[in-house]
């Protein structure tokens, strides 16, 4: 037996350790994902650590409980009994009713630009049945004599409501962004250092960063396009994003989405293609992605800068493109491939 | 042979061996194509290899709601071309990226699993 076939044979085992060691490097922490069907949209879920799967599953059964005790169209949920009602107090989940709650603190705090009872005009144009229809003028009147948040009265620590009767409210603005901060509470809780909760695109949730420490890469979808134009880097964030072109219809030529100005119980046109909030709060990001849409740009601006105790940056996709961010994400903002020639200003 | 030099022998064919299977491993894990996976259902129904489609390609997905999707794909994009579900948002939407296609009354999902863009969600 040759020497020489002895050294070549440990060249090749040595060769063979060093590559075994480096696959070894290259095989990453695999997450426990899923994709389910709730609240009326698709959610995608990621979760890294070692409880990964367990830890996901209490996630699915959340959103799950939270889709059925907050839905307008259970018939079992009190938001239904609610709108169906005449007018009594009705007795509600404990989760539902501080909610509801808090959604009409966002109302009063944006004077009025989310608001909750705008649900019997979305209603109105078909938008839950996918029955579009457009109201007149005189039903449109009508629909926004019985838009009003501060008529709904709610009493959280006895989980109880009243709406007036011929009233009708929904918590679709920002019961995901709800589900989005219970969810990232409970997964802390649970030791969990790196998710990444997709609760049907509008809506976005990111525990921590991604397990090598990088943050997560969000594109934000082009509302006028198909792609994405920009991408924004989360670490511990909610995003959410409201825009028309999420639903809307087409009719004689023009097009009716389902934000809905409360003022006017018709669509909300202020210039804007889609309206996206960064915060920590996943329910601050909802509902304010509503609101400002609403607001449009410059009053959005204001808001902004006249509530400094709100944790939250804006990004305004206006409809010819272009786009405008609060100062806060500079360092998260970057537009995507393609679309580097968008102008972007900066608003302070 | 002395026995000890064939033990030691018979141990160095063994990493031998797995310096092969290593690099093999290694070779395999770059540079896949982009490849799209199509479930209707809750069920995987097709994969497809974006990359290696030749001019177009065309495939109906009738789920048990009774809807159809026409699902096509053509220089490494896909997308559904039409569907008879009432709002049409998964004709809308265009092809599938850093987020799913998704027509949701037919349950019909059509996701970029390899390949694709860095992104790891699609806000909108």
């Amino acid at each position: 037996m040759g020497r020489t076939l002895v050294r070549k044979l440990t060249a090749l085992a040595l060769t063979g350790a060093l590559a075994l060691s480096l696959t070894g490097c290259g095989v990453q922490q695999k997450p426990a994902e899923t994709r389910i069907f709730a609240m009326d949209t698709v959610m995608s879920l990621t979760v890294y650590g070692k409880d990964g799967q367990q830890a996901m599953d209490r996630a699915v059964d959340t959103i799950y409980r939270m889709d059925r005790t907050l839905s307008a169209t259970d018939s079992a949920s009190a938001v239904f009994e609610l709108n169906n009602g005449a007018g009594e107090w009705v007795d509600m989940d404990p989760e539902a009713a501080s909610l509801l709650d808090e959604a009409l603190q966002l109302g009063e705090i944006t004077g009025g630009a989310l608001d909750v009872t705008a649900y019997s005009a979305v209603k109105s144009w078909g938008f839950t049945t996918g029955s579009y229809r457009v109201p007149d003028a005189q039903e449109l009147r009508t629909l926004a004599e019985h838009i009003d948040y501060s008529a709904v009265e709610v009493d959280a620590e006895g989980a109880r409501a009243r709406l007036p009767k011929g009233m009708s409210l929904d918590l679709g603005a920002v019961a995901k962004g709800r589900t989005g901060d219970l969810l990232a509470r409970q997964l802390q809780e649970e030791g969990i250092s790196s998710a990444l909760l997709d609760l049907g695109q509008s809506s976005i949730q990111a525990v921590g960063g991604k397990p090598d420490g990088s943050a997560w890469r969000i594109g934000l979808q082009d509302p006028a396009g198909q792609g994405y134009l920009a991408v924004v880097e989360l670490e511990d964030m909610a995003m959410g994003t409201s825009g028309g072109y999420q639903r809307f219809f087409e009719h004689s030529g023009e097009v009716y989405w389902h934000i809905l100005d409360p003022d006017t119980a018709a669509p909300a046109r202020t210039g804007l293609g889609s309206v996206t909030v960064v915060s920590p709060s996943g329910l601050l990001c909802d509902g304010l992605s509503t609101a400002l849409f609403v607001m449009g740009e410059a009053r959005g601006t204001q808001f902004w800068r006249d509530h400094p105790e709100l944790p939250f940056d804006v990004i305004f996709v206006r409809e010819d493109g272009s786009v405008a961010l609060t100062a806060g994400l500079e360092e998260a903002f970057s537009l995507a491939p393609g679309y580097e020639d968008r102008e972007v200003t900066l608003l302070t | 042979m002395k026995a000890h030099a064939k033990i030691g022998l018979l141990a160095l064919l063994a990493l031998a061996l797995m310096a092969l299977a290593a690099v093999l491993l290694l070779r395999s894990q770059g540079g896949s194509g982009t490849v799209a996976r199509i479930s209707l259902d809750g069920k995987v129904v097709a994969e497809l290899d974006l990359s290696a489609v030749e001019g177009r390609w065309e495939t109906t997905f009738t789920g048990r709601s009774g809807l159809s999707n026409l699902v096509a794909a053509e220089n490494g994009k896909i997308w559904v071309e039409e569907a008879d579900c009432p709002d049409q948002i998964c004709v809308k939407q265009g092809p599938a990226g850093a987020a799913p296609v998704i027509c949701l009354p037919n349950k019909l999902i059509i996701e970029i699993v390899e390949g694709g863009d860095g992104l790891d969600a699609q806000a909108g």
